[in-house]
């Protein structure tokens, strides 16, 4: 960039282009709502297996497939920070967001534990539409927000069907609200690198 | 009436620099060298002339064993940039209450 003088509309015009430079700083998200997704989806179809078909007592240990996701989250966490050159207002507000939701999804479970868990999908399905609400309307990106509204309207639902049938409208709230978003959105963040 | 345009903003690369950095909390110096296209020594005199009018701070460290240089708006860059972007409005022919 050279330091020549320049006219009120080129400073205008400079000012306009940086400003557009930075929207596209928010860092790629998609990682979080696949690698969740998926594993919820799996931890679903395994707890109906284990507990309709096999009927087995064991069925609620196929949630131990959580820690996967707690430990992959934690390393691709550092290496994203490691890496990151620019820390934005929205970014950070999403950082919280989902530390929020991480600790509240914590603080469900000790509750469920103590409580029962019969009703504990329709408040699942309740957290995951919170997560991809706020930051489909953060990211302007619509397939998110309507995936939340779909795991709200399946909540619910949940309360007028059995437990059996929760796990799945659970496992078909995390299509709707992670998996099909998240790849919609890996599939943005691609188009953005190849304009830049 | 035209207003002077404040002439530490009024120069294409350090009104590059706050515009990027107006938007952002915080940004590493590659960051700002990468969306400027500026050179490497160009890029950190006006860094450093901003930092002495106080409109941006500067933090120099370590990470990873590498230097690293981060650069944020202070609240005087944020009123000076508004300032500056009120005083363009009358060359422009805007009126100058417009909102945003």
């Amino acid at each position: 960039m050279q330091e020549n003088e320049f006219s009120p509309e080129d400073s205008l015009q400079l000012i306009q282009s940086m400003i557009d430079k930075t929207k596209n700083s928010v860092a790629d998200n998609s990682f979080y709502f696949l690698l969740w997704g998926w594993l919820v989806l799996a931890a679903c179809i395994i707890q109906f297996v284990l507990k309709v078909i096999v009927q087995s007592p064991w069925h609620p240990l196929a949630w131990t497939l959580m820690i996967v996701g707690i430990i992959a989250s934690a390393l691709h966490g550092m290496n994203e920070n490691k890496s990151r050159k620019v820390k934005t207002y929205i970014g950070e507000l999403l950082d919280y967001l989902w530390l929020s939701i991480f600790l509240s999804f914590l603080l469900l479970g000790f509750i469920f534990a103590r409580l029962g868990w019969q009703n504990c999908y329709s408040f699942y399905m309740v957290m995951y539409a919170i997560g991809s609400f706020v930051t489909g309307r953060a990211l302007k990106f619509s397939p998110l927000v309507w995936g939340a509204i779909g795991s709200w309207f399946l909540a619910i639902v949940s309360t007028f069907t059995s437990y059996d049938i929760n796990i799945l409208l659970s496992g078909l709230a995390i299509i709707l609200s992670y998996i099909i978003p998240g790849y919609l959105l890996k599939m943005k963040y691609r188009q953005m690198q190849v304009h830049v | 009436m035209f207003k002077d345009l404040d002439p530490i903003l009024h120069s294409q690369l350090r009104l590059a620099i706050v515009s990027l950095l107006i938007s952002v909390k915080e940004a590493e110096f590659t960051f700002l060298k990468e969306k400027t296209n500026a050179t490497a020594g160009n890029l950190s005199v006006q860094i450093n002339k901003l930092k002495e009018a106080g409109y941006i701070d500067v933090v120099k460290q370590f990470k990873e064993n590498y230097p690293q240089t981060i650069c944020k708006i202070t609240p005087v860059g944020v009123k000076a940039f508004e300032q500056y972007v009120k005083n363009l409005h009358p060359y422009l022919n805007l009126p100058s209450s417009i909102k945003k």
